[in-house]
């Protein structure tokens, strides 16, 4: 088992690689009450085909999503939230478009609460019934996510960006395809993915590392690593689906949407020092203590604006989803500010000194923590314990070369108005 | 940690300390009775004392200021909590260790020229501001059905009692917005500053003497004043038969919420046993009506209860289609019958039992949730955490029986969505 500092953060992470290939990662706080266990896999929506022991497999929408929902499912009857719920604990689980992932989260029973965690992501159990009785459930999730009108904003924004990629579509699917999805369909994918040479175990907060590990080994040390299936992206084409497009939605404050797909070619950094770069580029442009900000707050046209780099095979997209009473001028306004980007130092150094700050304060929180140490895995194969020397070292020379290169060039808008103010547009 | 709480005469200071944290938190909490006209006025009011002040002249301006202050965050919010209308400035900042020396006193004189030093001139605020302030109101209220489970709250509370302070409005009413200027606001800043009672709570790690110095320093409330109003909601009597009230929309998923209010029962019963059966009746995951109306029955994908102590009220939510409106009724009514009539087993009280006493442990876990822990039980009158996983420990099934016959179905709303799309 390793021990690694996080630096600036006079904490210790410990990881271990079991033999078959289970990574293990634990950052104990003797301070604090909670635990929080995620036992996940690097496996989300975004697969949907993939060649498994020499045989192409093709499976429908959403798989990934209703698999999470199903290993709910348990043969005595009882389900996880019920064991959980006797410790006072709770249990839950996300999927994305990488990753699913399982979680308890107590401040009781822990050694109980991690075994028990593992051993039903361990057993998967499916039946005809059980998997039917989720549809009506999923459609109800599918359509409460629909019926926000940032989300389906967003979600008609990521179809015309990308034209292969799963990124396209809800993590959930879509109703239509979800009544499809068999038993088999289940089995099939659970196989494939939840091997201990795709998986992990993560755990922040109050626990004892030894015990931790050992149960870990005994649960899962005995499991089979095997070859991970092929998976089959269809090449993504440069360009963006549509360039602007016009939607309505029940909304009385129009919505813009606004997207950049680039292609990491044009970016000379990789990892995270990119997506540090990418981020402090957009925060410089367009966040809270931005001109552009200000100029908008001045000017009345700008509610709300949400911002966000995704990472995708060969891309890096840029989102930014705002509301606003004169979209068209908000719209130009972004414009301006990619066509006139100049980095100060001064600015850059302030910004570099609220991240590092907001580094510090989040060691304090453990759900924090676990979240940030999750997402370094998944993007970052491992964790970051450098994070903070990184960000110092920073400079406005790497900024501005990063600036000069990258392709910015293709753009998809989404305006999302009611139908009235469309009709009056169209005509 | 460490609590204690001084009474100044025009405010309460409430020191928490506690070496557990990196930063300092501070939450500055205004309350007055509410009035449903002045709803507006506050929110207005508390968005722009963040827009500039007599020493920073933009929004952009502030935020450099807060972070140069190493990335202080400072924001506010409103809420109403029972028949009291409070607004909050919160502060929270890195402890000096982990700064500069005196980055901490700044952040303070920082959050004093904020409530203190407003961009006023000539007893009025500045037009350019206020305009952005209303637009941003006014944009807030216009969107107000973009969230339908929030929507459907607002219009179910006031399908029970328009003239009850639990239907007024947080966003608050345009008519109001329309009735604000420059002048009137600054009039009701002195009111709120003047009059509104005010508890300081600070928790992390400081010097008590010193903190308080800083405190007295930046801060200058000097009137004194004593609380007349109750906190606690109280109602008219129930109605004989259950109101429907339903509203169409353009949404695929129907929302549906009911109002239960609460007969008249003892202080204990209220903060125990109602809490404990609520864990039970929809509080989770494990609770009842998750396993029979969503595990069981497929009828929805969330659905959960809320019980509200100051409002004497439990609400239920859930996420339905509307062809299932009915099914679902019937099915939570039995439900909550079945738990008038004891149908619920010692191992239902137990496990919930835990959920109580874990969600106190988790108390702890941040420093908002322990100042919002001691500002509840400074305006409640509940007893302390410690005290109350005691208490709770000792509750008993027939004592949840016994309260939960006092809970009546009144009111349920179905804000209905009139898309029948299948993708």
């Amino acid at each position: 088992m390793k021990k690694i500092r996080l630096q600036g953060l006079d904490k210790d992470l410990y990881q271990d690689t079991l033999s078959n290939g289970l990574s293990i990662y634990m950052l104990p706080y003797e301070e604090k009450n909670n635990y929080f266990i995620s036992y996940a896999t690097k496996y989300g929506s975004d697969v949907t085909n993939f060649i498994l022991e020499g045989k192409e497999n093709s499976v429908p929408l959403g798989v990934a999503h209703y698999l999470e929902h199903k290993m709910f499912e348990e043969p005595s009857g009882e389900d996880p939230f019920t064991f959980f719920s006797r410790s006072g604990s709770d249990g839950n689980a996300s999927t994305s478009y990488d990753y699913t992932q399982y979680i308890c989260v107590g401040n009781k029973c822990f050694p109980e609460n991690l075994r028990y965690l593992l051993q039903f992501v361990n057993e998967p159990y499916f039946t005809d019934e059980n998997v039917l009785k989720e549809k009506g459930i999923i459609s109800e999730e599918i359509k409460m996510y629909n019926d926000l009108p940032d989300y389906k904003l967003e979600m008609k924004l990521r179809e015309n960006v990308y034209h292969t990629s799963a990124k396209r579509y809800d993590i959930a699917g879509t109703i239509s395809e979800i009544k499809r999805i068999t038993k088999d369909d289940l089995y099939h994918c659970y196989h494939a993915f939840y091997t201990p040479n795709n998986m992990f175990v993560l755990i922040t907060g109050k626990f004892d590392v030894e015990e931790a590990h050992r149960i870990i080994e005994e649960e899962l040390g005995k499991k089979k690593s095997k070859p991970l299936p092929k998976i089959l992206f269809v090449k993504e084409p440069k360009k963006v689906v549509k360039e602007e497009e016009t939607i309505v939605g029940d909304v009385e404050i129009p919505k813009i949407g606004f997207a950049i797909k680039v292609p990491k070619k044009s970016i000379s950094l990789t990892g995270l020092e990119c997506d540090l770069y990418l981020n402090m580029l957009t925060t410089i442009l367009f966040g809270s203590s931005s001109e552009f900000k200000e100029r908008v707050r001045q000017d009345k046209i700008l509610n709300d604006i949400y911002m966000e780099w995704e990472d995708d095979a060969e891309f890096k997209t840029f989102y930014l989803l705002a509301s606003s009473t004169e979209p068209d001028r908000l719209l130009s306004e972004i414009q301006y500010e990619l066509s006139h980007i100049s980095i100060v130092k001064k600015t850059l150094e302030r910004i570099k000194k609220v991240w590092i700050a907001n580094e510090v304060k989040m060691i304090d929180h453990v759900d924090k923590m676990q979240n940030i140490l999750f997402d370094d895995i998944i993007h970052y194969g491992d964790v970051v314990d450098n994070r903070i020397e990184v960000i110092r070292n920073m400079d406005v020379k790497t900024m501005t070369s990063l600036v000069k290169k990258i392709d910015m060039s293709e753009v998809s808008i989404v305006k999302m108005m009611q139908k009235k103010n469309k009709e009056i547009m169209d005509s | 940690m460490q609590y204690t709480r001084k009474d100044l005469g025009s405010y309460n200071l409430h020191l928490i300390q506690t070496d557990k944290f990196k930063t300092i938190t501070m939450r500055i909490v205004f309350h007055s009775p509410i009035k449903k006209n002045e709803i507006t006025k506050r929110n207005v009011l508390s968005e722009i004392l963040l827009q500039s002040t007599s020493k920073y002249s933009s929004k952009r301006n502030m935020i450099i200021e807060a972070e140069e202050l190493y990335a202080a965050d400072i924001y506010n919010n409103t809420q109403r909590i029972g028949n009291y209308i409070m607004t909050s400035f919160i502060l929270q900042v890195l402890h000096d260790q982990y700064t500069e020396s005196g980055n901490l006193e700044k952040a303070i004189e920082f959050m004093g020229e904020i409530l203190f030093h407003p961009d006023v001139k000539n007893g009025k605020f500045k037009e350019d501001k206020l305009s952005i302030v209303k637009k941003n109101c006014e944009v807030a209220l216009s969107s107000m059905k973009e969230d339908p489970v929030d929507y459907s709250m607002v219009r179910l509370k006031e399908a029970y009692d328009l003239d009850n302070p639990i239907s007024y409005r947080m966003l608050g009413y345009k008519e109001d917005l329309d009735k604000i200027d420059v002048s009137n606001l600054y009039q009701y800043y002195l009111k709120m500053i003047e009059n509104d009672f005010v508890d300081i709570y600070v928790a992390g790690n400081f010097d008590p003497e010193e903190l308080l110095l800083l405190v007295k320093k930046h801060f200058k409330f000097r009137k004194i004043k004593r609380k007349r109003v109750p906190f606690e909601v109280e109602h008219k009597r129930c109605r004989r038969r259950r109101l429907i009230a339903k509203e169409r929309n353009h949404n695929s998923q129907s929302k549906l919420a009911v109002a239960c209010p609460i007969g008249k029962l003892k202080i204990y019963d209220k903060n125990y046993p109602l809490v404990l059966g609520n864990i039970i009746f929809g509080g989770g995951v494990d609770s009842k009506l998750f396993k029979e109306v969503r595990e069981k029955n497929s009828l929805c994908y969330t659905i959960y209860s809320a019980y509200s102590k100051l409002d004497n009220m439990m609400y239920i939510s859930a996420g339905i289609d509307k062809a299932n409106f009915d099914k679902t009724v019937k099915l939570v009514t039995n439900i909550l019958e079945k738990l008038k009539k004891g149908k619920f087993t010692d191992k239902d009280v137990n496990i919930a039992k835990e959920y109580y006493q874990s969600s106190i442990t988790s108390i702890e876990e941040n420093p908002m949730s322990i100042i919002r822990e001691y500002l509840t039980e400074e305006m409640t009158g509940l007893d302390s955490y410690q005290e109350r996983a005691q208490i709770m420990s000792k509750v008993k099934r027939k004592d949840i029986i016994r309260t939960y016959k006092k809970i009546k179905m009144d009111t349920i709303f179905l804000l209905e969505g009139d898309q029948d799309e299948e993708d």
